[in-house]
């Protein structure tokens, strides 16, 4: 069993009549990358904004590394232990990159060598570029070098993606991988499915203010992402009849294609050996739940573009 | 250590900042050329365009009289005016607006009426025997019978002489435009020329003389006397316009909540922006010095008082900063609200202007400005040298920057609500 990072239990935070954080519980372990999906205002900056101890909670208990984020003294613990990419990330526009990260490095006793967490973001070719005039993805990587300079144990990345074109968006993608294989653990808010899927080892789902489903993408999707779908394109009803007979849970969209929901693996094998029998020849598709699907079931709607919950 | 970093970098992204810069050193020394330029007299003084008629021409040749023409001499010497002539057939004031021009300029005429001459010299002549009258009744108890009966047969002459003389008119005629700032001083120039003239005729003499001296042991320009004021302003604007708007856009943008996030702490902070303001201003003051002395030859000199002063300055004007940036969340209202409290105090607190000149209620509200107690305290420090005033004025603002530096670190958030 992993060490316990973060340990928050009955969490609340409360705006005068706003109740952000409504009771969470949950747990982070060391090396794991940890995210939190939600829309807009389900309460995933203010949790770890609480965390990073700049902002007090209402109720409950938070812990990070065993120390309590109310307690001054046990504040200074944390803030030397922790690095942080906040949401929508800036910096003093007029510094250079390298500037910008050792402005940040040197706020702690030690640090790493600044041009080793520049090489590492691969930002070599803009060390002294002034940051007004990097790209949004540029930018992004600053502040994940940033918060690594000072060689923190856990690393908060507040929606590192927002707002990103999709290139920039996997570009940060490969730097949250580099840092799992560094042996960090990554605390990541999205409202992104397909990122928290991608680079998650656990996913907390969470929607306003309550953790609607937490576990591993694949335990989540076996829980609630429902069956596999094996799609037969522009299909006969004759053969929609004999699948239904067979193996039931069969219908037909108004594309004519036919849909077969499974239950296993075996249950595909043998729908897939039945169509090779009858020499259909369409063309098969088969449909895995993803996190979406699940997202779709315990909340009951989908989160936009924008991070608006719809539906 | 780590406020020293904040200051190294605050520090340094403004000085990378063009319009930072501008308006925290060029302006304030593009100012300080305007009124040098005003006040300094260099570049060559301008003269104040005067349009004269003389009416009192012969009418056989049209030269004018001998005390029309000794008047307009003297006019011609002060080096006041630049004195143009309106022909005596013209109307004065058509004439002057036409030969001003489309672009204008302030009109003033002065019209020398027709017996001018003959006025002055028969008005002379009353004067002086005036005069004989007034001697004879003041040595009259002191003279003998022979002396008295000689005396009054000679007043007897002068009293008809002194019948014989027309009674004196008014000569000179003055139009000004009621707009014209100067309008005031122009006429007194004419009307001492016109009493010097007086008494050279009538042969008195001034028996009080004037002699000027500086209250300074070092003689100032009037250029000297601007730098204090002005740098005094301007490290105002600094911390009320430029720190507030700075600081309030690292926050909109998140910058102070990321320095939050580190071991920073919120002294830190406030320490390394107050350190970096001061730098600014200590080099504001060295730059406005020596622009001054390069071109305007300024002999002012910043003392040891002088930059204690401008320490405490700029944390009271950076406390000022702080509060306002902690109350106000928006930058652009952050931006007029500094300008809507140092423009006023700028106008109010007697660094342009002399607060005598304001009227009470305004100089009522100068005394409750901070700026009015620091370009006091570096007028007396730098120009004066007086110790005296100094340490009032400085107390005052001492006290102003604790109580604001207080004020502005209580409204500095460091954690969110």
């Amino acid at each position: 069993m992993s060490k316990v990072v973060v340990e928050v239990d009955s969490l609340v935070k409360q705006y005068d009549k706003l109740l952000a954080v409504d009771g969470i519980s949950f747990e982070v372990y060391e090396g794991e990358v940890f995210a939190f999906l939600g829309p807009n205002g389900a309460g995933k900056t203010t949790t770890v904004e609480i965390l990073e101890c700049i902002k007090p909670l209402t109720g409950g208990t938070a812990r990070v590394f065993g120390y309590d984020v109310t307690r001054k003294n046990d504040v200074k613990e944390i803030k030397r232990r922790i690095g942080v990419l906040p949401q929508e990330f800036s910096a003093l526009d007029k510094l250079t990159v390298k500037e910008n990260i050792e402005l940040i490095g040197d706020m702690y006793e030690k640090h790493l060598d600044v041009t080793k967490v520049i090489n590492l973001l691969d930002l070599e070719d803009k060390t002294k570029e002034r940051f007004e005039n990097l790209s949004g993805g540029l930018k992004q990587r600053v502040g994940v070098a940033a918060a690594l300079v000072s060689d923190p144990q856990l690393v908060f990345l507040d929606e590192p993606t927002t707002g990103l074109d999709p290139k920039a968006r996997r570009e940060v993608w490969t730097v949250i991988e580099n840092l799992k294989k560094l042996g960090k653990t990554v605390f990541l808010t999205t409202h992104y499915m397909e990122e928290a899927q991608v680079l998650a080892d656990r996913i907390a789902i969470i929607n306003k203010g309550k953790i609607a489903a937490i576990g591993s993408p694949e335990e989540l999707i076996s829980e609630h992402g429902g069956l596999k779908v094996v799609i037969i394109r522009k299909g006969e009803e004759q053969l929609a009849s004999v699948l239904q007979k067979r193996y039931g849970q069969t219908t037909m969209n108004s594309h004519g294609d036919i849909l077969v929901k499974v239950d296993d693996v075996n249950e595909l094998w043998r729908v897939m050996a039945t169509l090779t029998d009858m020499k259909t020849g369409r063309d098969v598709d088969i449909q895995t739940p993803t996190i979406e699907d699940v997202f779709l079931k315990v909340v009951g709607g989908r989160i936009t573009e924008e991070g608006e919950l719809k539906g | 250590m780590r406020a020293v970093t904040i200051f190294k970098a605050v520090t340094k992204n403004w000085m990378r900042s063009r319009s930072g810069l501008f308006f925290s050193i060029m302006f304030p020394v593009l100012l300080l050329l305007v009124f040098g330029a005003i006040f300094s007299g260099t570049g060559g003084s301008s003269r104040s365009t005067l349009f004269v008629q003389n009416l009192d021409v012969s009418a056989s040749d049209g030269k004018p009289s001998d005390f029309s023409k000794a008047f307009i001499d003297a006019l011609n010497s002060t080096e006041t005016f630049d004195i143009r002539d309106v022909p005596i057939e013209a109307n004065a004031s058509t004439h002057a607006r036409n030969a001003l021009g489309p672009l204008g300029g302030n009109i003033r005429i002065l019209i020398i009426s027709k017996g001018f001459h003959d006025d002055l010299l028969a008005g002379t002549l009353k004067v002086r025997i005036g005069i004989i009258y007034g001697t004879y009744q003041y040595f009259e108890p002191l003279m003998n019978e022979t002396q008295k009966i000689a005396m009054q047969q000679g007043l007897a002459q002068l009293q008809q002489l002194n019948q014989s003389l027309p009674d004196t008119k008014t000569s000179l005629t003055v139009i000004v435009d009621p707009s014209d700032q100067s309008a005031a001083v122009i006429k007194n120039i004419i009307a001492s020329i016109a009493n010097a003239f007086n008494y050279e005729l009538i042969g008195a003499e001034n028996v009080i003389q004037f002699q000027e001296e500086s209250v300074t042991a070092t003689r100032f320009s009037n250029v000297d006397y601007y730098i204090p004021g002005l740098t005094a302003a301007f490290i105002m604007t600094n911390g009320i316009i430029a720190l507030t708007s700075n600081t309030t856009e690292f926050k909109r943008r998140g910058i102070i909540k990321r320095l939050s996030i580190t071991p920073l702490t919120k002294m830190d902070w406030i320490v390394g922006n107050v350190l970096s303001q001061t730098l600014l201003n200590l080099m504001l003051t060295a730059i406005m010095i020596a622009v001054g002395w390069l071109i305007f030859n300024v002999r002012v000199i910043p003392d040891a008082l002088s930059i204690i002063l401008i320490f405490l300055g700029s944390i009271m004007f950076s406390g000022i900063g702080m509060t306002l940036s902690g109350l106000i969340k928006d930058v652009e209202a952050a931006s007029a609200i500094g300008n809507a409290i140092a423009f006023p105090m700028m106008f109010l607190s007697g660094t342009y202007f002399p607060l005598e000149f304001m009227p009470s209620y305004l100089q009522s509200i100068s005394r409750v400005l901070p700026l009015t107690y620091f370009s006091e305290g570096l007028r007396f420090a730098m120009i004066y040298k007086y110790p005296e005033g100094v340490y009032i004025n400085m107390a005052v603002v001492a006290v102003l920057a604790v109580v604001f530096l207080v004020i502005g670190s209580l409204l500095t958030r460091w954690k969110e609500k």
